[in-house]
C-alpha cells in the first residue's frame, strides 16, 4: 500500500525557515536585556582574549628566556670543565685520547644536564690524531643545524638556537641547542648541548590553562552581572511602558509602583503625576462633554414641545386661510413656512452640536446604498419635477451591503441632491454608486453654474452659503454639508468637492466597505469624465480638511 | 359615535392644541394634564387610543404606558422629543405601539392614529393556524387549543400579518408598512421590540420560538423554520 506523505510545498518550506530565521531575529530587535548582555559578554571576551593573550606571551617569554640563561651558565661553566681536561692531555695515542674524551664528557655530565651531546670534530681539520666524533644518545647530533655550527665555528664562542625535540614517545618538545668550542692540540672541536624544555612548556600550558579557565568564568560572571544589572534598569522601564499603554487605552487609574529614592522611582513618581494630570484632565473632559450632552437634551426637549404646539397651531391657521382676509391668509402662509424653516434649523443645530460633543451614534446596519441612493432620489421627486430637473441614476457597482447608519447616509445623499437640484438649473443631474474592493463611492454631478474655488473651499463651513440673498426653494441655512460632512467622518468615510464656474459641481462621497478598510482611494472619480476631457485651465478641486469647530 | 383619545401631557399648551387638531379631524379628545392621574382618567374616559408623553414629570411615561397595558390592550402612541435615545426602546418595551417625534406634523399624527384604529382586515371569516396556535380573525381571538391567549389589538396585527402568508419572509420594512402603516423607511426597533412582546405572550419557550421564528438577516416569518 503506498504510504501518503504529507510534505510541506518548497514554498511553505522557505516560510518555515524564514519564520525561524526571523524569530531570534526579532528576539534581537525586541530585547534591549538580550542585545545588552550579547554585546557587554562579547565586548569583554574581546578584552580578555587581548589581556590573557599579553599575559600568557609575557609569561612564556619569561620563563623561556629565564631557563635558557641558565642553561647557558651551565653549558659554559660544563665546556670550561671539559677544555680544562683536554688542556690536561699528554699522551696522544688513540685510546688515551678516547679516556680523556670520555673523562671531558664526564665533567660536561656533573656539571650539567643536557638530553643530549654532540661532540663533533669541526670541517676543515686535518689532524690524524683527532678525537672521534661521539654523540649521546646516538643521533643527537641530528638537531644540531648547519646554521648554528656555522655560527659556532666563525665565531668561536658559545651559541644557542631553538629546535623542536622528538621525545622518546614521538611527541615535539621544544628545546635549545648550546653550542661552543673545544681545543685539543691544533685541533677545533664543537661540543653541544641540548636540552629539553619540555618542563617549561608544561608550565606554560598550565598557566595558559589556568588563564583560559579564569577568563571564561569571568565572562560568565560579567554576563550574569550584566543580566542581572540590566533587569534591575529595565524592570520598572517595561512596567513603565506597560502602564503607559494601560493608560494609553484608557484605563486611566493604572499607576507605577513606587519603591525607593532613586532615578527610577523618581521616574516612577514624575510618570504617576503625569498619570494624574491627565486623568483629572480627561475627566474632566468628560464631564463637560456629559454636561454639554445634557444641555443639548435638554435644549432639546424643552425647545421641541413649544415648537410642536407653535407648528400645530401654524397648520391650523393654514389650513384655514380660505376662511379669512388676504393679508392673515398670507400670515398664516409666512407663519406656517417660517415655523418649517426654524424647524429645520433647530434640528440641524441640535445635530451639529451632538455631533460636536460626540454623542451621536452611527446604528450601522447592513445596506444596499444603490437601494438607498434610490429612494433618497424618490423622496426628492417633487422638488426634481418643480424644477423641471432630471435625475439619472448611474450604478455600476455598490450593489453590495455594507454596515452603516442608513439614516445618516441618507441625509447626506439627501442633502446633496437638494443642493444639486437647487442650483443645477434645470439640467441633468447624474447619481453614481460604484464600488470597489474596499470602498464605496456615491457621485452627485450636476451641471449648473458650479462655484469658483474659493467657494469651493468653503462649502463645508458651517453657516456658508454662497449667496445667502438668493432665493432659495427649500431650507437654507448653511448648514447640510456641515452635516454631511460629519455624517462621512462618523462613518471613517470622505465627502469631497469639485467644482467649476460654469461646468457645474461634483460630490462624491467614499464609505469604507469593512471596519479595516480606509476610504482613499474611492472608486468614484472626484473630477467627472467629462470635465477631465477639456483641456481648459486646471480644475480647481478643493479637498477638505474637517470643517468647523471642535475639531 | 367618534371615537375617543385620551391626550395625557404635562404641556397644556400642547395637549390643548393636540385637541383642536383632532377634534378638527372628527375624534373627541380627553385633556390629562398630570401623569399621576392619567390611569383614572383612562378609567374614566375609556378611550379608543392614549396619546402618552413619555417625558412627563411625576410618573413618568414609561410608568404610565405600563400601569394602562397592565388594564387593557388599547393603542398607545407615545409622543418624544428624542428619537435616538433608550427612552424610545423602554417606552415600546413597556407597551406603546408606536412613537411620534416632537415636532410633529398634524396630518402625519392623524395618520398614525387612524393606523391605530383601523380594524385588522379580516377579509375571509376563516380561522387560521399557526403552529399549535388558531388565529380567528372575525373573532379577533387567538387560541392555544381551547385556551384564548390576550393580545393587543397591534400584536394581534402583527401576528394575523405573519399567519395570513405563513410561507412569506416579512422584512421589517414590510411590516413597517403592513402593520404600522409606514411608507418610508422607518424605526426597524418597532418590529424587533414588538416581536419580543408577541413570543413572549405566544411562545411555549420565548427563547426557542417556533411561532414567530427569525431568517437570519431578513425578517420574520410564521411557522417553523425551514
Ligand atoms: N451643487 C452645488 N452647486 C453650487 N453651489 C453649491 C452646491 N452645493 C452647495 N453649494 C453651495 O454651498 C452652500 C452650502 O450648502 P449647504 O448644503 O451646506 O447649505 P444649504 O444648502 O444652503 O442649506 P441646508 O442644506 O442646510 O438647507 C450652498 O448655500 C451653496 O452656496
Ligand atoms: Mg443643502
Amino acid at each position: 500500500m503506498p504510504a501518503v506523505v504529507a510534505r510541506p510545498s518548497p514554498t511553505v518550506r522557505m516560510l518555515q525557515l524564514r519564520r525561524s530565521a526571523a524569530a531570534p531575529a526579532r528576539l534581537w530587535r525586541r530585547s534591549l536585556r538580550l542585545r545588552t548582555v550579547v554585546i557587554t559578554v562579547v565586548l569583554s571576551a574581546v578584552a580578555l582574549a587581548a589581556v590573557g593573550g599579553v599575559i600568557s606571551y609575557s609569561i612564556a617569554r619569561g620563563l623561556f628566556t629565564d631557563r635558557l640563561n641558565q642553561e647557558l651558565t651551565v653549558s659554559a661553566r660544563a665546556t670550561v670543565a671539559a677544555q680544562s681536561v683536554l688542556n690536561g692531555a699528554t699522551s696522544t695515542d688513540q685510546t688515551a685520547l678516547e679516556n680523556l674524551q670520555l673523562a671531558a664528557i664526564q665533567q660536561v655530565h656533573d656539571a650539567a644536564t643536557p638530553s643530549g651531546i654532540a661532540w663533533l670534530r669541526s670541517p676543515g681539520q686535518v689532524d690524524p690524531l683527532a678525537l672521534p666524533v661521539a654523540t649521546s644518545p646516538d643521533g643527537a647530533d641530528q638537531v644540531v643545524t648547519e646554521q648554528i655550527r656555522q655560527a659556532v665555528e666563525s665565531s668561536g664562542t658559545q651559541q644557542y638556537q631553538s629546535v623542536a625535540l622528538t621525545a622518546t614517545n614521538g611527541q615535539l618538545h621544544p628545546g635549545v641547542v648550546v653550542g661552543d668550542v673545544l681545543q685539543l692540540g691544533g685541533t677545533q672541536y664543537e661540543l653541544y648541548l641540548i636540552y629539553d624544555l619540555q618542563d617549561v612548556q608544561s608550565t606554560l600550558d598550565f598557566v595558559q590553562r589556568t588563564l583560559l579557565i579564569g577568563g571564561l568564568v569571568l565572562l560568565l560572571l560579567i554576563g550574569a552581572v550584566t543580566t542581572a544589572v540590566v533587569t534591575m534598569v529595565i524592570t520598572p522601564l517595561k512596567q513603565a511602558a506597560k502602564v503607559s499603554e494601560e493608560l494609553a487605552a484608557g484605563r486611566l487609574e493604572q499607576r507605577i509602583p513606587e519603591r525607593g529614592e532613586d532615578v527610577v522611582a523618581t521616574l516612577a513618581r514624575s510618570f504617576n503625576r503625569m498619570a494624574d494630570g491627565l486623568q483629572r484632565q480627561i475627566t474632566q473632559l468628560a464631564n463637560l462633554s456629559r454636561v454639554q450632552q445634557r444641555f443639548v437634551s435638554d435644549v432639546s426637549h424643552e425647545l421641541r414641545t413649544p415648537l410642536t404646539t407653535i407648528r400645530l397651531a401654524s397648520d391650523v391657521l393654514y389650513d384655514a386661510r380660505d376662511r379669512v382676509d388676504a393679508p392673515t391668509a398670507r400670515s398664516a402662509e409666512l407663519l406656517r413656512d417660517q415655523v418649517q424653516r426654524f424647524e429645520a434649523l433647530l434640528a440641524d443645530l441640535l445635530e451639529i452640536s451632538r455631533m460636536d460633543a460626540q454623542a451621536a451614534d452611527v446604528a450601522g446596519e447592513p445596506t444596499n446604498l444603490v437601494d438607498l441612493v434610490r429612494e433618497s432620489i424618490e423622496s426628492l421627486d417633487g422638488l426634481a419635477r418643480d424644477t423641471g430637473t432630471p435625475v439619472e441614476l448611474v450604478a455600476p457597482g455598490g450593489h453590495v451591503e455594507i454596515e452603516v447608519d442608513p439614516r445618516r447616509i441618507a441625509r447626506i445623499v439627501r442633502n446633496l441632491l437638494a443642493n444639486a437640484i437647487e442650483h443645477g438649473e434645470a439640467r441633468p443631474v447624474v447619481v453614481t454608486v460604484d464600488s470597489s474592493e474596499r470602498a464605496v463611492g456615491i457621485g452627485v454631478r450636476d451641471h449648473g453654474a458650479g462655484m469658483p474655488a474659493a467657494d469651493a473651499e468653503r462649502v463645508f463651513d458651517r453657516f456658508w452659503r454662497a449667496d445667502p440673498s438668493r432665493q432659495r426653494r427649500i431650507g437654507g441655512t448653511g448648514l447640510g454639508l456641515a452635516i454631511s460632512l460629519e455624517d462621512a467622518l462618523l462613518h471613517r468615510g470622505t465627502l469631497e468637492v469639485w467644482s467649476r464656474t460654469g461646468d457645474g459641481t461634483n460630490f462624491v462621497l467614499t464609505l469604507p466597505r469593512g471596519p479595516l478598510d480606509s476610504a482613499a482611494p474611492g472608486p468614484v472619480p472626484l473630477v467627472p469624465a467629462d470635465a477631465r476631457s477639456q483641456t481648459r485651465d486646471e480644475a480647481p478641486v478643493a479637498v477638505p480638511e474637517r470643517a468647523g469647530v471642535g475639531s | 359615535m367618534a371615537q375617543r383619545i385620551l391626550v395625557v401631557d404635562d404641556d397644556t399648551a400642547l395637549a390643548e392644541m393636540v385637541g383642536i387638531v383632532l377634534r378638527a379631524d372628527g375624534f373627541e379628545p380627553v385633556l390629562c394634564p398630570d401623569g399621576a392621574k392619567a390611569l383614572a382618567a383612562f378609567r374614566a374616559a375609556k378611550p379608543d387610543l392614549v396619546l402618552l408623553d413619555l417625558m412627563l414629570p411625576g410618573s413618568d411615561g414609561i410608568e404610565v404606558c405600563r400601569q394602562i397595558r397592565g388594564e387593557s390592550g388599547v393603542p398607545i402612541i407615545m409622543l418624544t422629543a428624542k428619537s435616538d435615545t433608550a427612552d424610545v426602546v423602554n417606552g415600546l418595551e413597556s407597551g406603546a405601539d408606536d412613537y411620534i417625534v416632537k415636532p410633529f406634523d398634524p396630518k402625519e399624527l392623524v395618520a398614525r392614529i387612524r393606523t391605530r384604529l383601523r380594524p385588522t382586515q379580516a377579509v375571509s371569516g376563516q380561522r387560521l393556524r399557526i403552529g399549535d396556535l388558531t388565529v380567528d380573525a372575525a373573532g379577533h381571538e387567538v387560541l392555544r387549543g381551547e385556551q384564548p391567549i390576550q393580545l393587543t389589538p397591534l400584536e394581534f396585527d402583527l401576528l394575523h400579518t405573519l399567519a395570513s402568508k405563513p410561507h412569506q419572509v416579512f422584512t421589517r420594512e414590510m411590516l413597517l408598512e403592513q402593520v404600522w402603516g409606514y411608507r418610508y423607511k422607518a424605526d426597524t426597533r418597532l418590529v424587533n421590540v414588538h416581536v419580543q412582546r408577541l413570543r413572549a405572550k405566544v411562545e411555549v419557550d420565548p427563547e426557542n420560538p417556533r411561532i414567530v421564528t427569525t431568517v437570519r438577516g431578513v425578517g420574520y416569518r410564521a411557522g417553523a423554520a425551514v
